[in-house]
């Protein structure tokens, strides 16, 4: 700021001419317009108030979920319906709103389920694959698989969704159910593994790239195979990393509805309708029952769903939930990362 | 440093005869030939760019892990090819001990470090696995230092105690061979010296290859000394004729500081 230089610093006179050959007659006055130090002063307050419109953003959005949310449980201004408990939704796998009852649970247990089937399928490939790229593939590979697995982070999910729904439902359905319909946990898992597979493969290609080299020809100097190397060292020196990136992957797992809703098969009561199946094969009624998650319940009902009413603040009591978990997640990505670095 | 006066009386452990060296289309390293004996510290000196470290990789074969290379003429221990022998590398390599510029403990425990070795060859026996790293810390001058603290991380420990937690780890699974790549370019004179001395024990039990840029430490820690320059060897000599009356003009030069 010019009031902590004073002016005759700059416009002090140099040394005596004779003090160095060939100067300039007549220096520059080398000073900032004033419009230039004007436009310097608004910056700060652009970049400011951009700021706090982001912030203000992810705050308004908590406070609109919050307040809607807490209507459900409240009598207040915005609940014209009447009032639940919390017991009554959170903990209760009772969900028929034409009838008064709203439990969540189905949803949240579909949530879980559902993102950890994909997780258990994307974060094995995912680190493996990051393994193959980093340390395994030749460089022209590695390059094209990076530029493969950029370009699939950027898929719309309804792309996914399309493809599940058209051509991935039916094969399941024909090859193992004979015909019978096969939405449900399976289907919705793998596809979900297959939209957050690159997200972790980049993370932990990365990961595996940023090890020193010296740390795998340590362990191969001391007669270690490949495979021994990288599962000794390589994916323990990496694990905080590692981590991270399947934090990440399940972070987006959470949050997506599109593709889910697509091929899960939308039953809220897919809980009640595992209990009365008496086949003999568990697991695969698990996979194959048609069932519904926060986000695509809110997708399906929340455009149907009169504002004011229990139901409608329920969901927005979901939509907080969901929020939270995601904040949650996030929270958990930092603090993994600052572990690394302790 | 062997006196010239008296006969070798250890067998050649390596014999390199003929060797050239690429990597990818690049020749390195040209027409090697040279004996090193058992028991013995032999010193690989020379400018930088000169291939000596080249060299010293090629007797484990760590180069292949990252690169594209071709080796062509005989390079034998104990009279077989390690190139075209038969061989597994995996196994050259436990027999061939490598430690390197940079200290590269694993982030790990100091205990672990050394016992990861022989878990590699499925050592799982923890009475076994203590005495192979109690022996080991104690071969590498480190045992008193860090017997309190084997749980501790390997990476808190300064940079000389971690260029000799290397050695131990190296030295766990029995090695017949220690290539030591500049081992003490990263580390201040008190831990150098006491990484010398180290050398100088350890040669009565194996073999030590080590390259230096140091010439008073080639001086001070090798039976023999070999001067590399662009690929080629000029001269190897006991240590004591190289140092004091070089058969080469360019030798006498390198190591009296005329160029290098």
């Amino acid at each position: 700021m010019d009031d902590l230089l004073p002016a005759t610093t700059l416009d002090a006179p140099g040394p005596p001419a004779q003090a160095g050959p060939a100067r300039l007659r007549t220096a520059p006055l080398f000073r900032h317009s004033r419009l230039n130090r004007l436009a310097d002063r608004g910056t700060r307050f652009v970049l400011l108030a951009c700021t706090l419109l982001v912030v203000g953003l992810i705050g308004g959005i908590l406070y609109f979920l919050a307040i809607r949310g807490a209507a459900a449980f409240i009598p207040m201004a915005g609940n014209t319906d009447k009032v639940a408990t919390f017991r009554q939704v959170f903990l209760s796998t009772n969900w028929d709103p034409g009838d008064g009852h709203f439990g969540i649970l189905p949803f949240v247990a579909g949530t879980f389920a559902v993102t950890g089937l994909a997780l258990l399928i994307a974060a094995p490939t995912g680190v493996l694959a990051g393994v193959f790229i980093a340390k395994v593939a030749p460089p022209w590979m590695r390059t094209l698989m990076r530029q493969v697995m950029d370009l699939l982070v950027g898929i719309p999910s309804v792309v996914y969704g399309i493809f599940g729904l058209t051509v991935i439902l039916p094969l399941v359905g024909h090859a193992w159910l004979a015909d019978a319909p096969a939405a449900g946990f399976g289907v919705s898992a793998a596809i979900l593994a297959v939209m957050i597979v690159p997200t972790i493969v980049s993370l932990a290609t990365d990961a595996f790239e940023s090890l020193p080299a010296s740390l795998d020809e340590g362990s191969q100097a001391l007669g270690s195979t490949r495979w021994q190397s990288i599962w000794r060292v390589l994916i323990p020196a990496a694990r905080p990393r590692l981590l991270t990136a399947c934090v990440l992957g399940l972070g987006r797992a959470i949050g997506e509805a599109m593709a889910v809703q697509m091929v899960i098969g939308n039953n809220p009561q897919w809980i009640l309708l595992m209990r009365q199946a008496t086949d003999q094969t568990p697991v695969l009624r698990f996979l194959f029952t048609p069932a519904a998650t926060l986000t695509t319940e809110l997708v399906q009902e929340l455009p149907n769903t009169a504002a004011g009413s229990t139901w409608n603040n329920v969901l927005f009591a979901m939509g907080l939930l969901l929020y939270l978990i995601t904040m949650l997640l996030i929270l958990a990505t930092r603090r993994l990362g600052r572990q690394e670095h302790a | 440093m062997l006196n010239p006066q008296i006969p070798e009386t250890k067998p050649v452990k390596l014999a390199v005869r003929g060797m050239n060296f690429w990597y990818g289309e690049k020749k390195i390293l040209h027409d090697l030939s040279m004996d090193i004996h058992a028991e013995r510290a032999t010193a690989i000196i020379g400018p930088s760019g000169c291939g000596k470290s080249t060299f010293l990789k090629c007797f484990n074969r760590i180069h292949e892990v990252s690169s594209q290379v071709r080796v062509t003429g005989d390079m034998l221990m104990d009279g077989v090819d390690i190139n075209r022998g038969g061989i597994d590398q995996v196994d050259l390599r436990r027999r061939v001990g490598m430690v390197f510029q940079k200290p590269n403990p694993f982030p790990r425990s100091i205990y672990e470090n050394v016992a990861f070795g022989p878990r590699l060859f499925g050592v799982r026996d923890r009475a076994t696995l203590d005495d192979l790293v109690e022996d080991a810390l104690r071969k590498a001058a480190l045992w008193d230092e860090v017997k309190d603290r084997l749980k501790d991380s390997a990476t808190g420990m300064s940079g000389g105690q971690q260029q000799r937690l290397c050695i131990a780890r190296a030295l766990a699974v029995h090695p017949e061979v220690l290539l030591m790549d500049e081992p003490c370019s990263a580390l201040d004179p008190i831990a150098t010296s006491k990484i010398e001395e180290l050398i100088f024990e350890l040669k009565d039990s194996l073999t030590i290859v080590i390259v230096t840029h140091n010439m008073q430490q080639a001086a001070r820690v090798s039976d023999y000394t070999a001067f590399f320059w662009l690929g080629k060897m000029v001269e190897m000599d006991l240590t004591e004729r190289i140092f004091t009356t070089p058969r080469e003009r360019m030798t006498e030069d390198y190591i009296t500081g005329r160029f290098g």
